[in-house]
């Protein structure tokens, strides 16, 4: 139940800010072009956007970090996988075993890391540039990333101890688009 | 001897199968820890910092552009339109994919994506015009290569990020700044159109060879009712480049503008997508992205750690005083990028490599933006050819094929890319005349 919404809660966040960070680049940039059309410029210069830029930019580090996590459960991290393939059952397993734990071992370290950053950060009074909200606000990220992505390895880990089984990221399937029957009848395209 | 301790435990990392980024993040560490004073706050620090620019964000926006591009309508649209223009000539439907997958690579930034986009719909249309499987799957996983070389690129905009902070010198001692993602974009078109055009003579000759079936010329009234149907895809390719051309978008403005111009057409032109899909493909773009972005964070890391080390300074010296000249060291930073696409892919490729060879290759006086264009080929090539190539395996889910199968498919179109990568290895214009023309060299 608590995975459950720790997962939902996951994917809202990063598909939210996804979505959000281009519609604020992409407002800011007509902001900019429609200011020059002289009857607009009353109404939209008083707004300012300089912020923009920067806001987009903290959006999608928070999307990389916790999309990192997110990714970790559907396998769409990649390695050299090739030599571990080959190896027979017994060594692949340990192998497997000590990559998953190594990721988890280094989320760990980079996220106390991180969290004794943000720690020493939040009791000064550092603020961001443009938008002048406390930076230990903004760091947040990489602790709270990191250690949400330490669990994820842990929780795969578990599970592949458990079943044998490791997520994997299909390529070749996007949503929508249907391999099986063509969305269009070959007849279409050679009329 | 500290760099052949870095390498040597980078590469047994990622041997284990590791996720590169974790690969390279653990070497760092390590190192670090065991050999160095750097204080570890400034890890912290980088690991924010790393990827804190705004033009890494035209990475995550052109992936959602894409993955918006991708479902239907926009690619099945640029089908039609190349179908009524070249499926007259030998190949017929091969040669249209050929050109489809160009228009579709000049809206899209990434190749499996192309391949999908294309594949999904011209590979089963092949077959049932009586093509043999093998040459839908060759002509489809090669074309969709096009993807990362036509702009935008995914591939070009990392390989900008990768060496944008390198210290570099010139044979004259001058200090040389890295490509910028505009002369980058600009400088793909003519490679990319040249590739294009080599892929559908490939395709043309095997097609003439074998007696392949041609399909009834189009009149010009149908295509242009073709052609009007898909405009609305090619106006994106205008703004992309026009846009960072004319100077009103910097590249990452472009590239939001496209996404949000890319889900207005997905939704309310060509209504492919209702907007109850949007939220999943927000979803996948970010997962994408931020698979990306993570292994930029320990890349930059890397490079960070090496740039400390002076590493590729040193590689650098080392080279010229054994006397190598450019021409000796691209064939040997080509063998090397060919070995890496085997056991990699793309983006990690060019993370790791392009900041210790691009010091070198600016002492040995090649153009930067020459060697984005050379790193971005060999990647496609990479692409095409097992163990790891993507392209591959997307085709192969597509067309139902092994990969086995499918390599001895790919095999007349991969030779032509190779001797395309000798071309532009070679011949430096193919990637500098056009952006020295327009004056932005």
């Amino acid at each position: 139940m608590f995975l459950r919404i720790l997962d939902r809660l996951e994917e809202i966040l990063i598909a939210t800010l996804m979505a959000a960070a281009t519609l604020i680049i992409f407002v800011a940039v007509m902001h900019r072009y429609l200011l020059g059309i002289s009857f607009l410029y009353p109404i939209l210069f008083p707004i300012d956007l300089s912020w923009a830029q920067e806001l987009c930019i903290y959006m999608f580090v928070w999307v990389a970090k916790f999309g990192a996590a997110y990714g970790v459960r559907t396998g769409i991290h990649v390695g050299v996988d090739v030599l571990v393939n080959k190896l027979k059952a017994p060594w692949r397993n340990i192998v497997v075993m000590f990559s998953l734990l190594s990721g988890a071992f280094f989320t760990a370290v980079i996220g106390s890391m991180g969290a004794k950053f943000v720690y020493g950060l939040a009791w000064t009074d550092q603020v961001t540039p443009d938008m002048e909200i406390p930076s230990w606000i903004v760091y947040l990220c990489i602790p709270l990333g990191s250690y949400l992505m330490c669990f994820r390895f842990l929780q795969v880990a578990y599970s592949y101890w458990r079943t044998g089984e490791l997520p994997h990221h299909d390529h070749a399937f996007v949503e929508g688009v249907d391999v099986v029957e063509p969305g269009i009848g070959a007849a279409e395209v050679t009329r | 001897m500290s760099s052949l301790i870095i390498f040597t435990l980078l590469i047994v990392l990622m041997l284990t199968g590791m996720p590169i980024s974790i690969a390279l993040g653990l070497t760092v560490l390590t190192f670090i820890y065991t050999m160095t004073h750097v204080p570890t706050e400034s890890v912290a620090l980088k690991l924010f910092t790393g990827i804190d620019n705004f033009e890494i964000m035209a990475i995550p926006f052109f992936i959602l552009a894409g993955n918006f591009l991708t479902h239907g309508g926009v690619a099945r649209r640029m089908i039609n339109f190349a179908t009524s223009m070249v499926g007259h000539w030998y190949g017929g439907l091969g040669l249209a994919g050929v050109m489809a997958c160009a228009l579709f690579a000049a809206v899209s930034g990434s190749s499996p994506a192309t391949v999908i986009a294309i594949g999904s719909i011209m590979m089963p249309a092949m077959v049932a015009q009586g093509f043999p499987k093998r040459f839908g799957a060759g002509v489809i996983t090669t074309s969709g290569a096009l993807g990362i070389l036509i702009p935008p690129s995914i591939v070009m905009v990392i390989y900008c990020v990768a060496t944008g902070g390198s210290i570099a010198l010139d044979p004259a001692g001058q200090r040389v700044s890295s490509a910028s993602v505009g002369q980058m974009f600009i400088a793909g078109v003519i490679p990319g159109l040249m590739l294009a055009f080599l892929l559908g003579m490939t395709t043309f000759y095997r097609a003439w060879k074998n007696d392949y079936p041609r399909l009834p010329r189009a009149s010009w009234m149908e295509r242009w009712i073709a052609f009007r149907k898909c405009v609305w895809g090619l106006l994106l390719i205008l703004i992309v480049l026009g846009g960072i051309y004319a100077g009103m978008f910097t590249p990452t403005e472009a590239a939001a503008v496209s996404a949000v111009y890319a889900f207005v057409i997905a939704v309310f032109v060509y209504r492919d997508m209702s907007l109850k899909d949007v939220p999943k493909v927000l979803l996948g773009s970010a997962n994408m992205s931020a698979m990306i972005l993570y292994i930029i964070t320990n890349a930059v890391l890397f490079s960070f750690l090496m740039a400390n080390e002076n590493i590729p300074q040193q590689i650098a010296n080392w080279i010229t005083s054994i006397g190598v000249d450019w021409i000796v060291f691209l064939l040997v930073v080509n063998v090397l990028l060919l070995i890496a696409g085997n056991v990699m892919e793309a983006s990690s490729i060019v993370l790791i490599m392009a900041p210790i060879l691009f010091p070198v290759a600016v002492k040995l006086g090649i153009h930067p933006v020459h060697l984005g264009i050379l790193m971005v080929v060999n990647m496609e090539v990479g692409m095409c050819h097992p163990p790891v190539g993507l392209n591959l395996y997307v085709a192969s889910g597509i067309a139902k094929m092994g990969i086995t199968e499918l390599t001895v498919a790919v095999w007349p179109w991969l030779l032509t890319m190779l001797i395309f990568l000798g071309m532009v290895t070679y011949i430096p214009e193919i990637s500098l005349w056009l952006p020295r023309a327009l004056g932005m060299l």
